[in-house]
């Protein structure tokens, strides 16, 4: 068993022993298992018949990875998503991010989880639709109570990386659906998480467009950023360092 | 996070205008009402204090009732501890409007005329002399209401009369009594020797309650007022008259509540999304619950200062078209001002308890899934 131990920040976590796979590389930061995902399962009633929506399933992320999650819809993916990004309580299993179990986080523990470990980006972007660009990457600081002028210059700087310097004051109604894209990625960085969950985030538009979110996404994990991307597009997955496909809620790992 | 709730005011521009007036007129009901509760108040408090140290006699039929004569004074003047009485003739002064206007003769003995309105003093004049007949004396808004001097003459009951005492100010109902020997009272309204009732005077280290009781015993066919007695059933009136007040203003404050509770509602249900979004980022269930809540308090707080603005203005309107004539209707003190305000922050923070609460409980994935 696993040593479990109280954390710094107050949550659990659990002191592992170090797998065969990643005692060579040792000292290598970009090797590093940032997550651990075992034998994960959701199952959901439907009335009165359970729905298994995730079968135990296991993964192994490193830090700096861009690892794609394929399959058909209903297969599991955005379950797998919503379980690692704490949205929702999984039924079994465990899942290890960055030295702490989330599945056993107390429910009041869960925001600053998010806040502190997990960055968004969602297919529809869900911005605020009432806060400019610079608001809404500032958002996410505001509840890590980060200080106003520090927020608004890192806000800026994320902004300005994303070649969005000169859509700072603009309303999520006066950007293009690669701008708004791109504002989400932003607000997803702010609080430097360990891991960023992407929802099919080229969904909605069109290839150009996804070429360059792709291409963000890869210049980022290039800087150790671990981002898992759900997606249906080939195109996408074709660029991610892996791909893992589901099944039936079931999870092969190529 | 006050920037935020300002902004998600000033969103909704119409709404959360339509809002601000629903409870701005709530509160300026609250004022207006209160306003009329705070001056009975201060009337009620200044008469206790004039008439605090003297026992009603009545007859035991009550004051209405007749039956209770000069006679009965020596009788009261016979009781053991009392140090003075006289009887009061009271009637309204103007028949024709049934006494609406609160104006009221009081026939009293000349020689006592100073000790029965004390501590009431003179503004200009003397109290009633024994040997006067056709004289009066008048309260400040009769003064003001018939623009009088001493010396005026002045028409009661057909009858013309000198005015010899004004009275100075006290915020009482003395400020609209007619003061008339109690025997032309008398012959004026045609009552033989009867009067309203006997003021009992008890002799300093009497206990007024107690004497009460015994004058009640020893003169047959009467009953008494002490002064803690009066106290109480003119505190029971009072507090009659500012609960239905005060009850109408705060029913309409409620109301204005309501609408604060059905706009947040809209709000939240419009908004479920966002909140997803917002937890989904990180934002704790208090952030939440501040924003909502602040947006629900803070227009509690605008239409708070916007009833109370209008409500004061109101007021002040009302009074000066009163005042010609010489009615005091309203008072505004600063006890009502912080009730109201106070009251509208409450009403606003109530109000936005429930969709607070709603909003901070949503799951943030079910949030997220809606439209």
């Amino acid at each position: 068993m696993p040593e479990v131990i109280i954390g710094e920040q107050g949550f659990k976590t659990e002191k592992r022993p170090e797998r065969e796979e990643n005692k060579s590389n040792l000292g290598n930061e970009e090797q590093k298992i940032i997550m651990q995902v075992e034998n994960l399962s959701k199952t959901y009633m439907q009335g009165k018949i359970p729905v298994h929506a995730l079968r135990c399933a296991c993964i192994t992320v490193r830090k700096g990875e861009l690892l794609a999650i394929m399959g058909p819809s209903g297969s599991g993916k955005s379950t797998l998503l919503a379980l690692i990004g704490t949205l929702e309580k999984a039924t079994d299993g465990k899942i290890i991010l960055d030295g702490i179990d989330l599945t056993s986080v107390p429910e009041k523990l869960l925001p600053r989880v998010r806040r502190e470990k997990i960055g968004f980006i969602f297919q529809h972007y869900n911005l605020v639709p009432t806060l400019s660009a610079l608001e809404n990457v500032e958002l996410a600081m505001r509840f890590s109570r980060v200080p106003k002028k520090e927020r608004k210059e890192r806000a800026k700087a994320l902004l300005e990386d994303l070649g969005l310097g000169d859509r700072l004051n603009h309303k999520p109604t006066e950007l293009s659906g690669g701008e708004q894209q791109r504002v989400s990625i932003a607000r997803a960085l702010a609080n430097k998480p360990a891991l960023i969950l992407a929802d099919e985030p080229t969904g909605e538009v069109d290839s150009k467009t996804r070429d360059s979110i792709v291409r963000v996404f890869k210049e980022l994990s290039q800087k150790g950023q671990t981002i898992l991307v759900v997606t249906h597009d080939p195109e996408v997955a074709k660029e991610c360092s892996r791909v893992l496909r589901i099944t039936d809620g079931m999870i092969k790992d190529y | 996070m006050f920037d935020l709730i300002i902004r998600n005011i000033t969103n909704r521009k119409i709404r959360s205008a339509l809002t601000i007036c629903g409870i701005a007129l709530g509160i300026f009901a609250v004022i207006v009402m209160g306003a009329m509760s705070e001056n009975f108040h201060q009337t009620f408090e200044r008469s206790m204090s004039v008439t605090s140290d003297k026992i009603r006699v009545f007859a035991e039929s009550g004051v209405f009732g007749g039956g209770l004569t000069d006679d009965k004074v020596n009788d009261v003047l016979r009781v053991a501890g009392v140090k003075d009485a006289y009887g009061l003739l009271m009637t309204t002064f103007d028949e024709d409007k049934l006494g609406m206007t609160g104006k009221q003769i009081l026939g009293v003995p000349p020689e006592k005329s100073s000790v029965a309105l004390y501590p009431v003093e003179l503004k200009a004049g003397r109290f009633l002399n024994p040997g006067d007949s056709y004289s009066v004396v008048v309260g400040n808004n009769i003064k003001r209401e018939y623009g009088l001097e001493i010396g005026s003459k002045f028409e009661i009951h057909d009858k013309y009369f000198t005015v010899v005492g004004i009275l100075d100010y006290t915020g009482s109902i003395f400020d609209n009594a007619v003061i008339i020997p109690l025997e032309t009272a008398q012959n004026l309204y045609s009552v033989g020797n009867s009067v309203s009732y006997i003021f009992a005077v008890p002799d300093e280290r009497v206990d007024a309650e107690m004497l009460s009781k015994r004058i009640e015993l020893s003169v047959k066919g009467t009953s008494t007022l002490s002064p803690g007695e009066l106290e109480v059933q003119a505190r029971q009136s009072f507090m009659i008259f500012s609960v239905i007040t005060i009850s109408s203003g705060l029913l309409a404050a409620i109301i204005g509540g309501l609408c604060v509770m059905n706009t947040m509602l809209m709000s939240v249900a419009e908004r479920t999304r966002e909140f997803g979004i917002l937890k989904a980022i990180g934002a704790e269930t208090r952030d939440i619950l501040l924003l909502t809540l602040g947006e629900a308090s803070l227009m509690g707080l605008l239409g708070g200062i916007l009833g109370i603005i209008v409500g004061v203005g109101a007021v002040q309107i009302m009074n000066a078209w009163l005042a010609t004539t010489r009615i005091v209707l309203f008072l505004i003190t600063p006890r009502l001002l912080i009730i109201a305000m106070l009251f509208a922050l409450l009403i606003g923070a109530l109000s936005g308890l429930y969709p607070a609460y709603r909003a901070s409980k949503m799951s943030p994935m079910e949030a997220l899934k809606h439209a």
